[in-house]
């Protein structure tokens, strides 16, 4: 066993990859994971029985007898647990000694020229395992400098390191880049990769093939570090660009939807305003590949959270463009708009795309959608907008993943705005006698099926799937709190009092 | 006296004993000897066969062979009157005529030009021989390795050119075959003259009854040739009603020879079980050849190197033939199983005979055997003459691992 610290015998795998056996044929690829312990110069046949396992046999030029003496040298070290076996050039070699080779699982390997000198070289690389890591090392920060993307960067380590494989993962597990099963593997080396605020973003996870090595697993590490900053420089640029993109996308939604009306032109300008329209439809169509005119659904993106919608906007449009990468989703207002286009496109259709949308985004906040009305050309889709953002402030409280359209909404949509945060501590105060009660929230559910149903209390029952004594009782409950149900005054402040505290209602 | 005779029927079995002691006689094709011998043996009548220790201790014995190229045999043959000169000229030189005649080596034609030359100078013929199998030099002999001395040296050459050689083995070699060279292509030789108390422990004993017994054995089951069509009355076939079928349990071995399936073992079954029980010779494996092709050598001896590869399906093992002229290494998934000096030899598994590289051809199946070579032979001296290293292979004879 080698003592802790001494450097990890280097493999035939690593030897071909980036070692003396780079430039050597491979006869026999078997079983490459082999440790080399010492490299051999065998000039007679009977050499070999002298060497210990996980030697690199190398056959002196004076050895090429015939393809018997490879397959007699290939015999005795497999006998012996070499690690290799290196041959020069020799006539009749065929597939007959590759099959041998194949079976005994030793991996074998042709050279031409001088022996002599091949030795030399596999004798360095062995003596010093480190100097050939650190070249490693080095070629692999040289090649991570000539890789832009996250994917080319991680694709540098799986190629060029030998036995590991590597993904990026994401903080919830999720294989942003790289091979998925470096996951799973039982040797894992793990860096963390800082995003561009410098917190932690990600997770650069190696598996190791073959027993875990201290110094081997260090090489790995180091490798792994250096590529972090590459990843960091690489993500930073993708959110800048993101960002870019966001506030170009909204300045271009902007001068759609804001384009005016062609009825409304005065005639005066030298441009009618139905032609500046053209233009920034033109416009917006060769630089973002947006449809605007035609037939439209608007969808309307929402998180129950204003700083998500801030911080998250990239993360977000991210996510969606990776679910669904044709159709545009640009930063509006307080949430992010869409629009499908098509002739024969109607509301539930997109309303049943936005869900499946929706189900399959890793978006980084919560979201909920409203969809429009079908509308016609930019104006028509401002108009359609304006009716998804409406059904998005009455979804965004109904929770993750709700979608609903404008008119199955009707006039609920007006509800909207009841999820303000003064209004919603108005109601508190206003409904506090009722909300002090054991049961307050009972009581409030109750009132606000009871205003629904116009006082029937055998609707309320139904509704709220209880016997209509209960309901009774509870009226006899709200009444004793100072609730008057009859004034009619009281009943539109009361009733939106009780929606304003019920956050899942409608 | 073992009172055996040799006459022109035993020809056909001589010949086939021939072919299995040398893979060269195989594939150059030594029956123009054979139609010679019979020829010879049906004017002269049979040649007693002697061991070496029924004969008087004084009695002066020569050895015969012959040496060159066999293809130049067959397109020169023998006048017949080759072994008188060599017998005068050696009498000159010792004072008395040679009284018994005994094989250099009982192999190829050297197990049929000694019986000719016994015949034509009504010598007995010693039971015995120096080799045990082909040697590519005349001077690799047990003979040799018992100090009996190769010279006088008397050779004759197809034009009877006749020369008394007397020097040191090597040397004769050298100057003989720079003769035959010379002279057409081979030359018949008279050597090792010496008593018979001296063979007792210089020669190989029972060689020629040996040759004879396994030709027996492969004319008996080579269904068309033309040993078999001689020979005739015996049927190596199963009857219908013992359908051969292949044994499990011998896992490719020869059958031990109290096999007590007898009908039910295919026909190379039995013959290599009777090949086993005459020669000792074991199996090594066999199986489909996979690769026959030009091998790398070292120019010690004239010929080409030739490399076969047979895959044994049943173990999954990669025979590896390396031949010069003769086979002489096998390798089993490139450990040493056979080597010279212990005869190689190739069965095909079709024909049922004796078969070499240069009949082979991909796809044939074969069987390959091995037959130990006589005990002198594995002795330090015997495999300094003629073990591995002796023809440029840097490799140790098996019996030598260990040691």
């Amino acid at each position: 066993m080698k003592p802790a610290g001494q450097p990890r015998e280097l493999t035939v795998d690593e030897l071909v990859r980036y070692g003396p056996l780079s430039v050597a044929q491979i006869l026999v690829g078997e079983n490459l994971t082999r440790p080399v312990s010492q490299v051999a110069l065998i000039s007679e046949l009977d050499q070999v029985r002298l060497c210990g396992p996980g030697t690199a046999i190398v056959l002196s030029g004076g050895l090429a007898h015939g393809a018997w003496t490879v397959e007699s040298a290939l015999r005795l070290a497999w006998e012996r647990s070499a690690a290799c076996l290196v041959s020069p050039s020799v006539a009749g070699l065929t597939q007959t000694t590759a099959q041998l080779a194949r079976r005994m699982q030793l991996p074998v390997f042709v050279v031409d020229g001088d022996m002599a000198a091949c030795t030399v070289k596999l004798a360095a690389a062995v003596a010093s395992p480190e100097a050939a890591r650190a070249r490693l090392a080095a070629h692999c920060a040289e090649l991570f400098t000539e890789r832009s993307s996250v994917r080319g960067i991680v694709g540098v380590m799986n190629s060029e390191v030998p036995g590991v494989t590597v993904a990026l993962v994401a903080s919830d597990g999720h294989v942003l880049a790289g091979r998925a099963s470096a996951v799973d593997g039982e040797h894992a080396v793990r860096v963390d990769v800082p995003g561009p605020e410098g917190h932690r973003w990600a997770d650069l996870v190696a598996s190791v093939a073959g027993p875990p090595s201290p110094t081997w697993s260090e090489t790995v590490r180091l490798i792994l570090r250096l590529a972090r900053a590459p990843l960091a420089a690489s993500v930073a640029k993708d959110r800048i660009r993101a960002v870019h993109d966001a506030e170009r996308g909204r300045v271009a939604l902007g001068a759609v939807l804001s384009a005016p009306d062609p009825g409304l032109g005065d005639g005066t300008s030298g441009h009618s305003p139905a032609a500046q329209d053209q233009g920034t439809e033109a416009l917006v169509e060769g630089q973002f590949g947006w449809r605007v005119e035609g037939r439209h659904v608007a969808v309307f993106l929402r998180s129950n959270s204003t700083l998500a919608t801030a911080t998250a906007g990239p993360g977000v449009v991210s996510a969606w463009q990776e679910t669904i990468g044709d159709l545009p989703l640009v930063p509006w207002e307080t949430g992010w708009v869409s629009w499908w286009s098509g002739d024969h496109i109607d509301e539930q259709t997109t309303v049943t795309a936005l869900r499946r949308v929706l189900a399959q985004m890793r978006s980084p906040v919560h979201l909920s959608g409203g969809v429009g009305r079908v509308a016609q050309g930019a104006q028509g889709l401002r108009e359609s907008v304006s009716q998804a953002a409406l059904a998005a402030a009455v979804t965004v409280r109904q929770g993750h993943g709700t979608v609903r359209s404008f008119d199955e909404l009707g006039y609920q949509v007006m509800l909207a705005p009841l999820s303000q945060s003064d209004l919603v501590s108005s109601a508190h105060i206003i409904l506090r006698d009722l909300l002090t009660a054991p049961d307050g929230m009972v009581l409030v559910t109750t009132l606000a099926a009871l205003l629904d149903c116009s006082n029937s209390t055998s609707q309320a029952a139904t509704r709220l799937g209880v016997h209509r004594n209960t309901v009774l009782g509870r009226v006899e409950r709200i009444r004793a709190r100072g609730v008057d149900l009859d004034h009619p005054d009281q009943r539109l402040g009361l009733h939106l009092a009780c929606y304003a505290v019920l956050p899942d209602m409608p | 006296m073992t009172g055996r005779f040799l006459s022109a029927a035993d020809v056909p079995a001589l010949l086939a004993g021939a072919e299995f002691f040398s893979t060269s006689a195989v594939e150059e094709g030594i029956e123009f000897a054979g139609v010679w011998l019979q020829d010879v043996l049906t004017h002269t009548g049979p040649v007693q066969l002697v061991a070496a220790d029924e004969l008087d201790p004084d009695t002066l014995c020569v050895a015969i062979g012959a040496m060159g190229s066999t293809v130049t045999m067959s397109e020169l043959p023998p006048s017949g009157d080759e072994p008188e000169m060599i017998t005068r000229s050696l009498a000159d030189r010792l004072g008395s005529p040679p009284a018994a005649v005994m094989p250099l080596n009982a192999a190829n034609v050297n197990a049929l030009y000694p019986v000719a030359a016994a015949a034509v100078l009504g010598l007995p013929l010693i039971d015995c021989d120096g080799m045990g199998r082909v040697f590519p030099l005349i001077h690799q002999t047990t003979y040799e390795l018992a100090g009996m001395s190769l010279t006088p040296l008397a050779i004759v050459s197809t034009g009877h050119d006749l020369t008394l050689l007397e020097t040191s083995s090597t040397r004769a070699e050298r100057i003989a075959r720079s003769m035959a060279r010379a002279a057409g292509g081979w030359l018949l030789c008279g050597m090792y003259p010496g008593p018979a108390r001296r063979l007792r422990e210089a020669a190989i004993h029972g060689s020629v009854s040996r040759v004879l017994d396994v030709g027996q054995v492969l004319c008996t089951y080579a269904p068309n040739g033309v040993h078999a069509r001689e020979l005739g009355d015996v049927a190596p076939w199963p009857t219908p009603s013992a359908t051969p079928t292949r044994d499990p349990a011998s896992d490719g071995r020869p059958p031990g020879p109290h096999a007590a399936h007898r009908l039910t073992t295919t026909p190379i079954e039995r013959l290599l079980r009777a090949l086993s029980e005459v020669t000792g010779a074991e199996l090594v494996g066999g199986g489909r050849v996979m690769e026959v092709g030009p091998s790398v050598g070292q120019a010690v001896y004239p010929g080409n190197p030739i490399g076969t590869v047979v895959h044994d399906q049943d173990s999954g093992h990669l025979i590896r033939l390396e031949a010069y002229t003769e086979l002489l290494l096998a390798l089993t998934d490139g450990a040493l199983t056979a080597a010279v000096p212990d005869l190689i030899c190739m069965l095909d598994r079709g024909a049922l005979r004796m078969t070499g590289p240069e009949r082979l051809t991909v796809g044939d199946q074969v069987s390959v055997l091995r037959v130990p070579a006589a005990p002198v032979w594995h002795t330090a001296p015997g495999l300094a003459l003629a073990g591995p290293r002796a023809f440029g292979y840097p490799l140790r004879h098996p019996c030598e691992e260990g040691r």
